[in-house]
């Protein structure tokens, strides 16, 4: 069980002691540390430019200033919404788990997550209905956990999955918390959130290790195959939601779909996926989880 | 008469199963998996694309996306009736 394990390993209590402790020490109040001004102007980036997905594409060699910056409002958008998305499905899985058995150790550290998971979505959502009157919709609410051949191996879809959606958002979060050419607005939800999922990260890398290696001792082959080969699926999966041609139909561009379809076969999108997902991959490969 | 779309739909969903050379329309897709959940928004995506129509996520009926047939009646059979 995930608990024994853990218990067993002095260097991961050590560790969850000192993210609960910091977790307690850098507590906040989410719904007083925001400015919210009552407007954001439309004639500035509202996310990295370098971050947007038409950056360096043929098609963003045809869109004026003004369309790039409308573009970059409405993939911020997409971009929060995803958060909102990803943050209630990740939530109801650990909801799911907490103070039952197996899960006993780690229980302690879920209060804060699931506390802290909680506020992220809420300043999320506030950002999108504050400037953009709507969150983005994904099918059904989201994407199902693939049925699995044990409870063990579900945990581990479940937590890598929520390694996975973290690491990606925190790439972004934590450029544009450092970009000057944000709004302060925009700079702070992103600064707050990436100091709060460096904790969840850090969390996440060890126990998806130990979840891991519970896995590897009974699994076969061709499951560990098959986990290997769904969580590169969920990568591309998480990557290509960040291209939703909802946001570029906002933007006022033609044909959506047909820009969709373009970004993501250009050789751009390998070069950003990969920058995107390098320090992940490598610690999947590096654990065995990914071959 | 299959329309053009629809065979869009159809092609979409083979170019990803290379072991199957063709799909009745009548297969359960979602049920069989041959379009699981990392799939799913981009077959929204490619019947959108085939059909001009746009998709209200909020609105889905899962049985609208089931076979091919249902997926024809659904998005490619307007103003036939």
């Amino acid at each position: 069980m995930v608990s024994d394990l853990i218990d067993q390993d002095d260097r991961f209590r050590g560790i969850l002691d000192r993210l609960t402790s910091k977790s307690i020490d850098d507590y906040y109040n989410p719904y007083r540390l925001f400015e919210w001004p009552a407007s954001l102007p439309d004639d500035m980036w509202w996310m990295s430019p370098e971050l947007t997905t038409t950056h360096g594409s043929e098609a963003a060699a045809t869109l004026s200033q003004e369309q790039l910056f409308a573009l970059s409002r409405y993939e911020s958008i997409n971009f929060y919404s995803l958060n909102v998305h990803g943050i209630r499905e990740l939530l109801i899985e650990v909801v799911r788990r907490i103070h039952t058995t197996g899960f006993e150790t780690p229980s302690e550290f879920f209060h804060h997550f699931i506390g802290e998971e909680n506020e992220h979505m809420w300043f999320f959502a506030e950002f999108c209905l504050r400037y953009a009157g709507r969150i983005y919709r994904q099918p059904g609410g989201g994407v199902a956990i693939p049925s699995a051949p044990s409870p063990r191996v579900e945990s581990l879809l479940v937590f890598a999955r929520i390694l996975i959606f973290e690491e990606l958002v925190d790439h972004y979060n934590s450029r544009m918390a450092l970009d000057e050419q944000l709004h302060e607005t925009i700079r702070a939800i992103n600064r707050i959130h990436h100091q709060d999922e460096s904790r969840h990260i850090a969390f996440g890398r060890e126990l998806v290790e130990h979840i891991f290696d519970d896995v590897r001792r009974t699994a076969t082959d061709q499951e560990l195959l098959d986990i290997s080969s769904y969580l590169r699926r969920y990568m591309a999966y998480s990557f290509e939601s960040l291209f939703n041609p909802q946001a570029y139909r906002d933007a006022g561009i033609d044909r959506p779909l047909e820009l969709r379809r373009a970004l993501l076969d250009a050789p751009t999108r390998a070069e950003a996926e990969r920058r995107v997902f390098r320090k992940t991959l490598k610690y999947l490969e590096k654990t065995g989880i990914v071959r | 008469m299959a329309s053009a779309g629809i065979e869009k739909v159809r092609d979409w969903i083979l170019g990803r199963h290379p072991e199957r050379t063709e799909l009745a329309e009548d297969v359960r897709l979602l049920d069989s998996r041959l379009v699981d959940s990392l799939s799913f928004v981009e077959l929204v995506y490619v019947i959108e694309d085939a059909s001009g129509a746009e998709i209200d996520f909020d609105s889905i009926d899962l049985e609208d996306f089931q076979t091919v047939a249902a997926i024809e009646r659904a998005f490619f059979a307007r103003g036939e009736s």
